[in-house]
């Protein structure tokens, strides 16, 4: 039962929509690798392939070519120096059809048959500056001493066009102290410059079977790509480049046409054909690139901006996505049998995102970040994802038969629901009348009724503010030199009513002086106990209760309206009027 | 067993007649799990083949035993022929299921199929036999028969009889125990 249970939570906690199982994880398998040094093949010709891993082990030693077979490692060889890449390949046309590795290691390669050391290519040696061979030359008659000899060369390094060799730079380097034993140590052998295989690929010669015979591609770090024979090993084609290449991407057949897509350290991406020793065209990205893919004919770069660019073999950009963390890997995802091509990316925020084109489609969540990604078939398993993590660690998933990967999963932009047709009611009669009615024949006529309507609206509406301003009707004054606003609130239910007056200097600093309200009201109804008063002195901004008392004389139930009105000493018209229309009295029925 | 016994008597008398009740056996797993192997071994030994090559598609074979006369759908086990299984579910009155129980890596992808078939609606409400062969025993690190139940969650099939065997198809070991099972499993389900 508790296997079931960890299965099933594991399960869910990748994330991933159920479409990969968790065939193995080993977090101590000790793997420390790229993505480059990682290849699948079928080494035994048993039908089974096999995981071949350049470890890089710890930097500076461990490093070794391993073998995995289903779970466990079955073979591991030493490896002198650090692998820059693994690659399997058929070299011959011998049966059974058993392919060579390649492992690419400074400026060797290393090729391995039926996992036994067969042949070791070393890349020509450089031109060797003439003067530094002549310091050199002079060293070993005796003639200068270690520290002249640093002088020298120092002069050389700036002056010379052809840079010094590993020796004299390494020699630069050095203590004082430690000058005299290395020029000991190193003065009777012959001066000689390497350069170091950056990356490797293959190439098909000329048959674009699965196990038609490959021809290996090589970067360098001395700017050139070449294309070995895979008998005898010679250099069929030298290609050069403005920059060291540090991913590559090789398709077609040697023989008839090719293409090397080539990412470079100057953060350009360079393409090579058949007939040019010169790249083709080239890619100015904006940022450096991680990683390098084919998907079809088109190429996804991943770059250090953390955007994923799709470009045409030609060189121009057809999208690009922003992802959600740096790019620590990239690799295909190919099923020929399914026709699915998409790529997949390891990112620092522990996720592996497969991409088809610009849309995401699926995330692996991993326990760790992972360093190299390889798909293909392993074992007997077509769709095998094998990812190795920073720590060392294995992990194998294997993709579900039944999974099916949909284009909008996961996907920012319109949600499902927005395709989904609604169920709309069917239009009645009457709608479609309207509509007719609306649409065709009277709309112009229905819009100019609106509109002059409309405009006697506001005209009615102007007029009657006009002759409020003018009249001073507002309980706002608008005159400038006298800004005034007053409210009036009525107390009490009557005969005797309470009128307060609150009036309010609006201005910003100027008061106002020598004014007084008078009232207006039907003296047969109401006596108004001051119906004259004056208002001291308004500070601008306080408000001013003006109070007085209104008898009601009727006894009839009935209310009228007081007019209030505002007045300055020596004008006929009032600065501002209110209309107070006062409540019926209760007081007087209840007598 | 009373109620079985004229049953039995039938049985007995129909084999004396030399006829046999026919009995639909459908034989899936993985690819290379062995499968035609063992159907291979289960056959007379006149009929048999000396090279067992992958099948493409599926295959029908025939065997008898003491009581029953078996007719076998040997499944091909390759991903792009899984989906051909279903097809032959309702016809099925028993199932033959092999593991290679020295794929460690794929016994997910085997537990997945299996799964895949329990749930499936002509399975899933049906009491119907399993036979699971833990096969390629003779391989040096291969897992034991109680390691690939384990694996597979098989103490999670509750309503239908399972039974699984250890065999070694290329010698023939355990075949037969597993055959006995399902020929008494077929018997007690007639009854």
């Amino acid at each position: 039962m508790y296997l079931q249970v960890s299965a099933m939570s594991s399960g869910d906690s990748s994330g991933d929509g159920g479409k990969w199982l968790d065939a193995h994880y080993d977090p101590m398998a000790g793997l420390y690798t790229f993505s480059s040094c990682v290849d699948l093949a079928e080494l035994s010709g048993d039908g089974e392939s096999r995981l071949l891993v350049g470890d890089l082990g710890s930097g500076s030693a461990g490093m070794k070519l391993k073998v995995y077979r289903g779970t466990s490692l079955t073979s591991e060889s030493t490896l002198l120096d650090l692998p820059s890449g693994v690659v399997a390949f058929f070299m011959d046309l011998h049966e059974p059809r058993i392919p060579a590795v390649a492992v690419a290691s400074g400026p060797c390669i290393y090729v391995y048959k039926n996992l036994r050391p067969y042949f070791k290519f070393t890349l020509p040696s450089l031109q060797v500056n003439t003067l530094e061979q002549d310091v050199w030359q002079q060293v070993r008659e005796g003639q200068i001493d270690p520290l002249t000899l640093k002088e020298m060369l120092e002069s050389i390094r700036r002056k010379a066009d052809v840079p010094l060799s590993m020796r004299s730079l390494r020699f630069l380097s050095l203590d004082p102290d430690e000058m005299d034993d290395y020029v000991q140590l190193h003065k009777q052998q012959p001066i000689r410059r390497q350069t170091v295989i950056t990356c490797i690929s293959t190439l098909k010669k000329s048959t674009a079977d699965d196990d038609g015979v490959s021809c290996l591609v090589i970067g360098t770090e001395s700017c050139d790509v070449y294309v070995l024979d895979p008998e005898a090993f010679i250099i069929l084609s030298k290609m050069s480049l403005p920059a060291a290449p540090s991913f590559m991407d090789v398709t077609g057949q040697f023989d008839v046409e090719f293409r090397i897509t080539v990412a470079c350290r100057n953060g350009n991406i360079y393409i090579l054909r058949r007939d040019s020793d010169k790249p083709k065209y080239c890619i100015e990205l904006a940022s450096h690139p991680v990683g390098l893919v084919r998907v079809g004919k088109n190429v996804v770069v991943g770059c250090t901006d953390e955007s994923l660019q799709g470009f045409t073999q030609k060189g121009k950009r057809l999208w690009r996505t922003v992802l959600a963390a740096p790019i620590t890997t990239m690799a295909a995802m190919d099923l020929p049998t399914r026709g699915f091509q998409a790529v997949l990316l390891g990112l620092a925020n522990c996720e592996v995102q497969l991409y088809r084109d610009k849309n995401l489609l699926s995330t692996i969540k991993t326990p760790d970040v992972v360093t190299s990604i390889c798909f293909g078939r392993y074992g007997r398993e077509d769709g095998t994802l094998i990812m190795t993590t920073r720590a060392g660690g294995l992990i194998v998933k294997i993709l579900k038969r039944t999974a099916v990967f949909d284009d909008r999963d996961g996907a920012p932009g319109p949600p499902q629901a927005q395709s989904i047709r609604l169920n709309v009611p069917k239009k009645t009669k009457l709608y479609v009348d309207q509509t007719l009615r609306v649409s065709g024949e009277s709309g112009a006529a229905m819009h100019r009724a609106f509109q002059m309507d409309l405009s006697r609206l506001r005209l009615a509406a102007a007029k009657a503010y006009v002759k409020a301003l003018e009249s001073s009707l507002t309980p706002v004054s608008s005159s400038l030199s006298e800004p005034l606003k007053m409210n009036a609130v009525v107390q009490g239910l009557g005969p005797t009513f309470k009128l307060t007056l609150n009036v309010q200097n609006t201005a910003a600093c100027r008061p106002v002086m020598n004014l007084a309200v008078s009232f207006l009201y039907d003296e047969s109804l109401y006596r108004v106990k001051n119906p004259f008063l004056r208002i001291p002195l308004l500070v601008p901004g306080l408000i001013y209760p003006i109070q007085t008392f209104v008898e009601c004389t009727s006894d009839k139930g009935i209310a009228d309206i007081i007019k209030v009105f505002v007045l300055h000493e020596g004008r006929s018209s009032p600065l501002l009027t209110a209309h107070i229309n006062m409540p019926v009295s209760e007081g007087l029925t209840l007598n | 067993m009373v109620a079985g016994w004229p049953m039995g008597l039938f049985d007995k008398l129909a084999a004396w007649l030399g006829l046999k009740k026919e009995v639909n056996v459908l034989c899936l797993g993985l690819d290379n799990s062995g499968k035609t192997t063992i159907i291979n071994r289960l056959k007379p030994s006149n009929a048999q083949t000396q090279d067992i090559v992958p099948t493409i598609g599926f295959s029908i074979e025939k065997f008898k035993t003491s009581s029953l006369s078996f007719t076998v759908f040997d499944m091909s086990g390759q991903g792009r022929y899984r989906n051909l299984w279903e097809h032959y579910y309702k016809e099925g009155q028993a199932i033959i299921f092999v593991i290679d129980s020295a794929d460690k890596l794929r016994m997910v992808v085997a537990k997945e199929e299996l799964d895949t078939l329990l749930n499936h609606p002509d399975i899933k409400h049906r009491r119907i036999p399993i036979l699971f062969f833990a096969n390629k025993m003779d391989v040096r690190d291969a897992l034991s028969s109680v390691k690939v139940s384990q694996l597979l969650s098989l103490e999670n099939i509750k309503d239908k009889p399972w039974h699984i065997c250890a065999t070694d198809a290329l010698k023939g070991d355990g075949l037969q125990e597993g055959v006995d099972w399902l020929q008494d499993q077929i018997k007690t389900m007639r009854t």
